[in-house]
């Protein structure tokens, strides 16, 4: 469960790019976060990683607060980047190896997940190699898995289909549902629309720092009062802000 | 061609800020420029006071033109050791120049721009050195002012055939070393055989040209007339030519001087250009392929390598990787360590002569009576050895946009900022234990005293990584694009090297009263536990503060 509480994110004194921001996302729920480039996505889920301070507000990640109990709370979470472009000069498995023990995770454990994971990922002969040889895709898939290490209930993921191919976009939807249906948060940002559409409980929009519409399909639909797609509502949203 | 250079040369300029006080408080830009303000005129003052009184001696013997062939020799030597590391760095291993490579821009244009660059930086140092003497002189010998026209065209072109000649042996290295499958390794090899012939070159250089019976110089002392400039020559080969234009500033020799002075400066800058066309596309394109195994034995080598480890050992740990592993990090931040011995071991093997001069330092190093000094003089050393490897001052930069990495991780800062530390310490020690064996096998300083020293010595490298952390969380560079902006151009490597100067008082107070070793170990040690004591709390609680504070 995440719930942020007026929310406010100020970038150097003048961006305003969170404004006064609350939401509720339930346990066993996929929640997508829509919005227009710049909109505020990644600065929400920044804030909720613990990367940023927020000017005003909480955040609670399961019950913890995400500046007051700082260590509790960013256990719960596992979050994706928007860039997957780090630790270049490690090898995969010595990336893996970081994660794991960062947060702590037994040697048996580790064992099994990075075996599974990497199956799953089709990565495990590239694990020796240094990250920066692997694609774009492959470096995504890594983080992705040194994420999962450690088995966080609440997944926290920046664009995480951008760059992954068919079959690895299809495994994360999986993952994401069952992850969810066990009882867990899953919150993601994504501009797919198709995506968001057929995987998410519920949507929210965004567009300058300010949530413009949040709920589930049907309800948008509701709002709307029409049985349109999601990409028509959200450009209709998004444009009567101009 | 010429606007081309020019423009990329200018882009290049503006794309790696200086002094990196963007974002830094009012306060703290004041700061610094107040020390500034102070620090570099009085320095530059020291050099022209010193320079006036070897001036009145020199001119009672007809030599006072050596002045400045020594100061052209000494500056050339200095961008040319340097120049090798700047070189490195900025033709090869920076970012930008993956983006250069698909440009339409010839190599040589290339490598002209970011020459240009070079030596727009390297005049910053050498005008810190060359300014007082070349005025001096000037004012002293009451010069007209040709001498200060023909002053400042040896200023002008005195690093390029330095750095040239450093661009020239770099570039060659390079060409070969991007053949390998493991390049990263191979050219951190490659830069380090570069630094030890550049070393090495400029040792046999001072040889061959330089050497000189005793009965030869005492002739040439007694002949007057600035004979001894011809010696410099030995130390740097256009230092003679500049020297002359310099002194014969109103004569036609002068003006020969200056002519061939210009024209071997611009003519190895023309050989380095021609190369550069030739062979530095082959050594930078591909700079960032590594190897890749795809292994098939995967799951045997997992079960080996996934076992858990202590959260500050694998931090630590993965900080030491990334330094080894990062080509400009190694050069900047590692080879440092392992340079100071060798610019001592160096000359040994390249001049055995040089032998007597040790053998006499030893024995006056093994005086009874003057242990305490040796040791103050240890800590003063570890203290400037391990400040000049920059690894906790720039640890914070270094983490450059993926300092988020670090805010989401569920380690305390605490924790983290103790792993930094822990990883500065370990390699400030081994340069700290390369000198203590120096001290050891060449001056054969007795081994109860290295054991003692080598007890205590590591407070010192303690005071340095923790003022450097510190003064990294307060003034970081975290937006930079190639990861030499982080180590080489961040000027919080040398106000670490000047905070260094703070506890040094104990050891001058050693010096000046010549206290025994006991009394030097007793005050040494204090006050060096003091410090480290207030500094470690400074650390785990404004420093914390700041750490949390930090955004990117
Ligand atoms: N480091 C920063 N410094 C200053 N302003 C920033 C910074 N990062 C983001 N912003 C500003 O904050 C606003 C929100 O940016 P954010 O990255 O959260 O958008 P986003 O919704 O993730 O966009 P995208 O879809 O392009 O990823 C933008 O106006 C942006 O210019
Ligand atoms: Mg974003």
């Amino acid at each position: 469960m995440i719930e942020l509480k007026n929310v406010s994110k100020t970038y150097g004194g003048t961006v305003k790019a969170v404004d006064n921001l609350s939401l509720t996302i339930p346990d066993g729920e996929i929640f997508g976060f829509l919005g227009p480039n710049g909109a505020g996505k990644t600065t929400t889920i920044k804030l909720i990683a613990g990367i940023l301070n927020a000017d005003s507000g909480t955040i609670l990640v399961n019950g913890r607060d995400i500046e007051k109990e700082a260590l509790e709370a960013k256990k719960q979470i596992g979050y994706v980047p928007d860039t997957p472009n780090m630790f270049l000069r490690l090898k995969g498995i010595e990336y893996l190896n970081f994660m794991a023990d960062m947060y702590d995770v037994s040697t048996e454990e580790r064992k099994e997940r990075i075996e599974r994971l990497s199956r799953h990922f089709g990565m495990t002969d590239v694990l020796q190699d240094r990250i920066q040889s692997y694609s774009h895709g492959m470096r995504q898939k890594i983080v992705l898995i040194g994420v999962l290490l450690h088995n966080p209930p609440v997944w926290i993921l920046d664009e995480p289909m951008t760059g992954l191919d068919p079959r690895s976009s299809f495994l994360l939807k999986e993952m994401m549902r069952e992850h969810a249906d066990r009882g867990n948060t899953v919150f993601f940002s994504t501009h797919v629309l198709d995506v968001a559409e057929k995987v998410c409980d519920r949507v929210a929009i965004i567009n300058k720092g300010q949530i413009l519409f949040c709920g589930t399909m049907e309800e948008m639909q509701e709002h709307f009062k029409k049985n349109s797609s999601l990409e028509s509502m959200f450009l209709e949203l998004t444009e009567s802000e101009e | 061609m010429k606007n081309k250079t020019l423009l990329l040369a200018r882009t290049l300029i503006k794309n790696g800020e200086g002094l990196n006080l963007k974002g830094s408080s009012t306060f703290t830009k004041i700061a610094i420029l107040i020390v500034f303000a102070i620090l570099i005129p009085s320095f530059m003052f020291g050099i022209a006071f010193v320079v006036t009184g070897l001036l009145t001696v020199l001119k009672s013997m007809g030599q006072e033109g050596v002045i400045l062939s020594w100061g052209i020799a000494i500056n050339s030597t200095i961008v040319f050791v340097f120049g090798i590391f700047y070189v490195i760095s900025t033709f090869y291993f920076s970012s930008d120049v993956e983006m250069l490579l698909p440009l339409p821009l010839k190599p040589r244009q290339i490598v002209a721009a970011k020459f240009l660059v070079v030596t727009i930086y390297e005049y910053f140092t050498t005008a810190i050195f060359f300014l007082p003497i070349w005025i001096t002189y000037g004012v002293y010998m009451k010069c007209s002012p040709m001498f200060y026209l023909y002053g400042l065209i040896v200023f002008l072109l005195l690093p390029v055939t330095p750095l040239s000649i450093a661009s020239v042996i770099i570039m060659i290295i390079m060409r070969f070393t991007n053949l390998s499958r493991y390049k990263d390794t191979v050219r951190m090899l490659g830069g380090m055989i570069g630094i030890f012939l550049g070393l090495g070159l400029n040792i046999v250089m001072q040889n061959v040209l330089g050497r000189m019976s005793p009965e030869e110089i005492m002739e040439l002392v007694q002949k007057g007339e600035n004979s001894l400039v011809v010696l410099t020559s030995g130390i740097f080969p256009t230092a003679r030519w500049g020297a002359e234009a310099m002194i014969y500033h109103n004569q036609l020799s002068g003006f020969m001087s200056l002519l061939i002075y210009a024209g071997f400066s611009i003519l190895i800058f023309m050989i380095l250009l021609w190369l550069a066309q030739l062979i530095y596309l082959k050594g930078a394109a591909g700079l960032s392929e590594t190897g890749s195994k795809r292994n098939k034995q995967g799951r045997k080598q997992l079960a080996e390598e996934a076992v858990r480890g202590s959260v500050i050992g694998t931090y630590t740990r993965t900080e030491l990787k990334l330094l080894f592993r990062t080509p400009i990090y190694f050069i900047n931040c590692v080879m440092i360590n392992f340079l100071w011995p060798i610019f001592i071991l160096l000359p040994l093997i390249f001049q055995p002569e040089e032998i007597n001069v040790i053998r006499e330092l030893s024995q006056v190093m093994n005086r009874p009576g003057i242990e305490g000094m040796i040791l103050a003089g240890a800590f003063i050393a570890a203290l400037f050895f391990s400040a000049s490897n920059g690894i906790t001052s720039t640890s914070i930069s270094r983490e450059g946009q993926e300092l988020f990495i670090k805010k989401y991780l569920p380690v305390s800062y605490r924790q983290q900022l103790t792993a930094k530390i822990l990883s500065g310490f370990l390699l400030g020690l081994v340069s700290v234990l390369s000198m203590i064996i120096f001290g050891i096998l060449v001056l054969k300083i007795s081994i109860w005293l290295s054991l003692l020293i080598l007890a205590v010595v590591w407070l010192p490298v303690l005071y340095t990584s923790l003022t450097g952390l510190l003064i990294d969380l307060y003034n970081p560079k975290l937006d930079w694009d190639s990861e030499q902006k982080a180590v080489k151009q961040n000027i919080n490597v040398l106000y670490n090297m000047l905070a260094a100067f703070v506890p040094a008082i104990g050891s001058a107070a050693v010096f000046i009263f010549s206290l025994s070793l006991p009394a030097a170990l007793i005050i040494l040690t204090l006050e060096y536990v003091l410090l480290c004591l207030l500094l470690g709390k400074l650390l785990f609680t404004k420093g914390v503060e700041r750490f949390i504070q930090l955004e990117v």
